[in-house]
């Protein structure tokens, strides 16, 4: 046991410890947010913050209401002055004190005209701050109910039928979350195999295999070969997912109503009890490949093999969102590959039968241990055989 | 109690017969050279005496038992097709491999650091495996066999890439080793290597033993009727029981008639006055032996 240990610590701290993985894990992090900040800095500084101007001849703005007086977010609500002939705004419109005037007509509220002069043939970005302003002041004589259902539309949550889970527009984190999740997930499932096939592979290719192998049993090498790279490949994942609940809670406040708790908490149990298997099961058919394989060059390209079909629910998702329970949803839930993306989506957002979530589990389970068995099968036939593959017959069938 | 026993061990590969019914022992304090031809089945031996093969039939102890999990801390195994973590700094790798020896932490360290003295790779210990000289790694190599001071070593080609200070300075450690009492295995193909290290020696070919014993005793076994005689003074033309004669280094060698014994030879000498500075019975080197042995096994009957 304590050989395990040494072996887990070892394949554990010789990817951590690396430039490439410290540059790797924060790389993604550091991505998104840059690409966050400056998709937001183009905005703010793209900006007109000037004012705009007003000039009207309806009456319509007399003892106006400036709505909303300000609003969240980057980007402040737009200031509007008012002049009361076109000759002063043109004179400030010469002198760029504003972005540009508006002008309504005294048959306004029958025509619904407005003219806008300004600078750029674009316009000044505001024709939705003015329209905001407009509708406000039209019903600022309205019950402030009214007023209030009018300004700000219906507020839609659709709610399943079987259980008390919803999604509402402000919700969307509720339905974003477990295809980010996964993704997260299969990434990490993936990386950490990456490792596990190099691990093997290069042991191979190195010969550093037979030192090894007179110094601990296979059953305690390969143990503490999967453990440390799964746990590599979990350390990933715990810093990526800690850096995205601190991006959201930075740029948006979650949600915390019953609906979206129980929805989190039942998309958790099955997406722990789905990546579990799934996890030992991608290791095995990695540290497989990397025993049957020569190097490690043919190994990587032969491994796409199992990485395609983990990704490949995503090229449904559409699918898969909107039409939960079709065929192809529940037999991407089935099938062990695409199972661990499939079948926690689809239980975040619609209601799965029992028996598929056990079904799915069970294959998934036991498609683990038949790769548990393949890999220490194939470790113990292919491991000495250098420059020379192990072919499937042989694997299925020789003796070691 | 011999530190290896090997009985009747045969291992098929496929149709391929690899080792075939072969038997031999090994005793504490020897080294026991393991030869033969490539591809003669000796790899597969070692393997099956580590327990990474299992012999399809015979038996094999080590250090007095079937090999264990726990016996693995007590041998030391350099093996032919070798290599070490490349992409890891040369102290860490051999702490790692000799703390899986079941060495602490702080003495692997430890006894790291005064191997790489010993090894004169100390100054190259933060560097990565890659980063080496090909002499370099092998030494490295041989630090990881010899740092949990085993009683069982056994070594493939350990001379291979060293040059030949390196090499007297393992033959040395070599022989350091064995006279503490150490079991010494090597596999090698250097013939002039092992007539000066090995006590004892088993040649494989085709999977099967056949030449065993004491490294002396098996030259005097192949030993023909020839002597070398160095002379101060010329050998009479006649020379009773000399089937021929003929220059040899600086001396003759005398080919003896087939009745004749090199102790008559000798005395008939003597009694022709000739003046002896060296008189040899000629022994064969082990080259010859080998390459007798393998291509009259090997040649069709």
């Amino acid at each position: 046991m304590k050989k395990f240990w040494l072996v887990f610590k070892h394949e554990y701290l010789r990817h951590v410890l690396t430039k490439r993985f410290i540059f790797g894990i924060l790389s993604v992090p550091f991505f998104v947010a840059l690409s966050i900040g400056l998709g937001l800095l183009s905005v703010i500084l793209s900006t007109d913050k000037r004012p705009v101007g007003i000039i009207d001849h309806s009456g319509v703005l007399a003892d106006p209401v400036i709505y909303p007086e300000k609003r969240d977010g980057a980007i402040p609500f737009t200031t509007f002055l008012f002049f009361t002939d076109a000759k002063l705004a043109q004179v400030a419109l010469d002198n760029r004190e504003i972005q540009g005037y508006y002008v309504l007509e005294p048959d306004y509220l029958t025509t619904g005209e407005v003219s806008l002069t300004a600078v750029e043939a674009s316009g000044p970005g505001s024709e939705g701050d003015f329209a905001a302003l407009l509708r406000a002041n039209l019903l600022k004589n309205q019950p402030t109910e009214l007023r209030q259902r009018m300004l700000e539309g219906p507020e839609v949550t659709i709610h399943s039928v079987a259980d008390s889970r919803s999604v509402s527009p402000d919700n969307i984190l509720g339905l974003i979350m477990p295809i980010v999740a996964g993704i997260l997930f299969v990434v990490a499932i993936n990386i950490s195999g990456g490792y596990l096939l190099q691990a093997v592979v290069e042991e191979k290719e190195n010969r550093t295999m037979e030192i090894v192998l007179t110094s601990v049993s296979t059953d305690q090498l390969m143990a503490g070969k999967i453990m440390g790279n799964l746990s590599v490949g979990l350390t990933q994942l715990a810093i990526w997912l800690a850096a995205a609940v601190i991006g959201t809670l930075f740029y948006a406040n979650l949600q915390s109503d019953a609906g979206s708790v129980v929805m989190i908490r039942s998309y958790l149990a099955v997406l722990a009890l789905t990546f579990l298997p799934a996890f030992v099961m991608v290791s095995a058919l990695m540290a497989m490949l990397g025993a049957t394989a020569t190097e490690a060059r043919e190994a990587q390209q032969i491994s796409g093999l199992f990485s395609i079909p983990i990704f490949m629910p995503l090229w449904f998702i559409t699918s898969i969102l909107e039409h939960p329970d079709s065929a192809l949803a529940v037999g991407f839930s089935l099938f062990p590959l695409t199972s661990p993306l499939t079948l926690p989506v689809r239980v975040a957002i619609s209601t799965v039968p029992a028996w598929q979530i056990g079904l799915s589990l069970a294959i998934l389970v036991a498609a683990a241990f038949g790769a548990v068995w393949l890999a220490s099968r194939a470790f113990r036939l292919g491991m000495l055989r250098y420059g020379k593959r192990l072919t499937l017959r042989e694997l299925l069938r020789g003796a070691a | 109690m011999p530190t290896i026993e090997v009985e009747q061990i045969t291992k098929r590969f496929g149709q391929q017969i690899a080792v075939d019914h072969a038997s031999f022992t090994v005793d504490p304090g020897e080294i026991f050279a393991l030869l033969g031809p490539n591809g003669a089945g000796k790899t597969t031996a070692i393997r099956i005496i580590l327990d990474i093969f299992k012999a399809d039939s015979g038996t094999v102890t080590v250090l007095g038992g079937p090999m264990t999990e726990e016996k693995k801390d007590r041998l030391g195994y350099l093996p032919e097709e070798r290599g070490l973590y490349q992409d890891v700094q040369l102290d860490r790798s051999l702490v790692y491999l000799a703390t899986l020896k079941g060495l602490s932490a702080a003495d692997a360290s430890r006894k790291v650091d005064a191997m790489l003295k010993r090894f004169e790779l100390y100054d190259h210990r933060k560097k990565k495996i890659k980063e080496l000289s090909k002499g370099m790694q092998q030494k490295a190599q041989l630090i990881v066999t010899l740092i949990h001071d085993p009683e069982l070593i056994i070594i493939d080609e350990p001379f291979s890439a060293l040059d030949p200070v390196n090499t007297q300075m393992v033959k040395d450690l070599l022989r350091e080793e064995r006279d503490k009492g150490k079991c010494i295995v090597m596999c090698t193909h250097q013939m002039h290597q092992v007539e000066e290290l090995a006590d004892r020696l088993v040649l494989i070919n085709e999977g099967k033993v056949v030449l065993y014993g004491g490294l002396q005793e098996i030259r005097r076994s192949y030993s023909g009727q020839e002597v070398d005689v160095h002379a101060l003074t010329d050998l009479p033309a006649e020379l009773p029981g000399a089937a021929r004669v003929a220059k040899h280094n600086s001396g003759y060698r005398i080919h003896l008639e087939p009745s004749v014994t090199p102790q008559a030879l000798l005395q008939t000498l003597v009694e022709r006055g000739v003046q002896l500075e060296k008189f040899e019975i000629a022994l064969p080197t082990l080259d010859e032996i080998f390459i007798q042995v393998v291509t009259t096994a090997g040649s069709p009957q």
